[in-house]
């Protein structure tokens, strides 16, 4: 419900302001299958239809899916500071999708499915190197993999500014607003490839959820409770790259997203799994709607990439937090 | 699955030739923490697994948890050989109390007692909301370790005693036949101390519960367990009574330090002093 009403408030915010009372009767009017009628008469419907409604759909999936990813790493790692953004997951999948953009294989025929798995073997490289770094030595404290994803994150940016220079300045240009994190022009059929990949990964880890709760308690603690620990990381680990790449390679990197939503989730809710990841996928849907239609409205008609916003509001929490646990922790 | 025949008649544990080492990245030669390790645990007694630091017993306490994937040799729980049991077959006998609960999360006491019940639970990957008998069995445990009234206080804001005693209101949720400790006293004050102690002797004479503890407290162990298991270099080098075990040659040889041995004065066990 809150959803849906967040939705329609969102809809309403843009170049063209339109009234509530409009938004209704269109939505309704869609529902019950009377769009063909009025597609292409009436401005207000078209633009709601066919520009933001499913650009808003994208920003929820989008931010749903970050969130839950956040909350499964945070959880894995046992680090609350984890982030597909901030740990270098995000940025991995966007240098297998600038690969797979820059190389052509993303307009060739199976375009459609070429992109998210280049993504996808990107973010899992990351976690991979993120899962040996987190798991080798015993002193290790959250700051090693917080340090690591500084380091990751610059490495693979190089590597996407170095393709970028090389490639054909056109098609670096789409690359650059693509890679700031942009939810622009996508179509219901794009909408529905993106929804059977985070389908598949939501599932994954929805089913994980409990033995989320008990990796919180530690590894070995997990095991003596009887959880499978290794068979649940590499489930959680492969839903998180798919799920990762997926969001990236349909809308680049839109980073904090997956750190403040769980956040702030726990504080007013409860730190349980099976609660938590599907209200922080509605809340982080919720927030990117949001987030984006500020993106459109400050500046209209111009726009900047949804990543701005993110990161203006992420930025600072997160920086809040670190200091924060600086204190209470002394670590 | 668990044999229920030899349920009853097997120890509850049967260790063979256990070896273990733990791996590390560098190709040095890194000792064996447990060597050929070959022994029978009796079920229905409380055992101390005593040695200096180093000596091998949290390992092996972890190896009876199947926390540790053995190295070699075998290691029978009720007669059935942990390589054919489930990690949820092993957790629905055994509960661990690790020596540390750290939590990040925002988790209650009660929300981590209850997760106890992860292993009586088959849904996929162990989803599943608890039911009522759940609860009620989470309640039992936590009025038995006196933590109910902390059930909606959050992990991290709890004081390390009340920490104790909820993760073994967890470990009992659990159900376990067998409990295994990780030094349960190590950062307790004296009362805490006793309190512990005097829990786990009573699950142990009341409902028949294995106890397995580690521990650096010789005294403690002394008054508190049926049998020890002296450890050093990964090797036993004693089982028996306190009576038995705790003999000044031994420790000395052991500990490689003077130590006066005399009785407690009430229960004329042995107790074990330094020199001045």
């Amino acid at each position: 419900m809150l959803a849906v009403a967040a939705l329609c408030t969102c809809l309403g915010f843009g170049t063209e302001s339109i009234a509530f009372s409009r938004i209704w009767s269109v939505l309704l009017g869609a529902l019950m299958g009377r769009e063909f009628v009025t597609i292409g008469t009436d401005p207000a419907s078209v633009i709601l239809l066919q520009v933001r409604l499913p650009r808003l759909i994208l920003a929820f999936f989008v931010g749903g899916s970050l969130a839950m990813v956040g909350v499964a790493l945070q959880a894995l790692l046992r680090n609350p500071l984890a982030d597909p953004f901030i740990i270098g997951i995000s940025s991995g999948a966007a240098l297998g999708a600038a690969i797979a953009i820059l190389f052509g294989v993303g307009i060739s025929v199976w375009s459609v499915s070429a992109l998210p798995v280049c993504a996808f073997a990107g973010a899992v490289l990351s976690l991979l190197i993120m899962y040996r770094i987190s798991s080798a030595g015993t002193g290790f404290s959250i700051y090693t993999l917080l340090l690591a994803g500084v380091v990751l994150n610059a490495i693979f940016s190089a590597f996407i500014m170095f393709l970028t220079s090389v490639a054909d300045p056109n098609r670096a240009f789409g690359m650059y607003a693509w890679l700031m994190g942009s939810l622009t022009g996508p179509d219901f059929s794009t909408l529905g490839v993106l929804a059977l990949y985070l389908g598949v990964g939501l599932i994954v880890l929805g089913t994980q959820a409990q033995s989320l709760n008990l990796l919180t308690l530690g590894e070995e603690t997990a095991r003596s409770l009887g959880v499978e620990v290794e068979r649940v990381k590499q489930l959680v680990f492969v839903a998180s790259a798919l799920l990762t790449g997926a969001v990236v390679s349909f809308s680049g990197i839109i980073g904090f997203v997956g750190l403040i939503v769980p956040h702030a989730v726990r504080l007013v809710l409860c730190a349980d799994h099976r609660l938590l990841l599907p209200v922080a996928g509605f809340a982080g849907g919720i927030f990117l709607m949001f987030a984006d239609t500020i993106a459109r409205t400050v500046l209209s008609p111009a726009e900047f990439p949804v990543g701005v916003v993110t990161a203006l509001v992420g930025g600072p929490v997160f920086l809040f937090l670190l200091m924060n646990r600086n204190m209470r922790v002394g670590m | 699955m668990l044999n229920s025949d030899s349920f009853i008649a097997a120890p509850a544990y049967a260790l063979r030739d256990v070896t273990f080492r733990y791996a590390t990245s560098s190709r040095d030669t890194s000792e064996s923490v447990l060597k050929n390790l070959t022994c029978s645990i009796d079920s229905g007694k409380i055992l101390g697994i005593l040695g200096p630091n180093g000596s091998g017993k949290s390992t092996l306490l972890k190896l009876l948890a199947r926390v540790l994937l053995q190295g070699s040799g075998t290691i029978e729980l009720f007669g059935n050989s942990f390589s054919r049991l489930s990690q949820g077959e092993v957790a629905r006998r055994v509960a661990l109390v690790p020596q540390e609960t750290m939590q990040i999360f925002p988790f209650t006491i009660a929300e981590m007692v209850l997760m106890g019940r992860f292993p009586h639970h088959r849904g996929w990957g162990g989803w599943h909301w608890e039911d009522s008998d759940d609860w009620r069995i989470a309640h039992q445990a936590m009025e038995e370790l006196d933590v109910t009234h902390l059930g909606s206080r959050l992990v991290t804001d709890v004081s390390g005693g009340e920490r104790q005693r909820a993760v073994i209101a967890r470990a009992l949720t659990q159900e376990p036949q067998i409990l295994l400790l990780d030094e349960p006293t190590a950062f307790l004050d004296l009362h805490h101390q006793l309190d512990i102690a005097r829990i786990l002797r009573r699950l142990n004479r009341e409902r028949g519960l294995t106890v397995i503890l580690v521990s650096h407290d010789l005294n403690l162990a002394s008054q508190y367990c049926d049998r020890l298991m002296l450890l050093h270099h990964g090797q036993i080098v004693e089982v028996g009574s306190p009576l038995e075990v705790l003999r000044p040659e031994l420790l000395e040889s052991v500990y490689g330090c003077p130590v006066l041995v005399d009785g407690h004065p009430q229960s004329g066990l042995p107790r074990v002093s330094l020199p001045v």
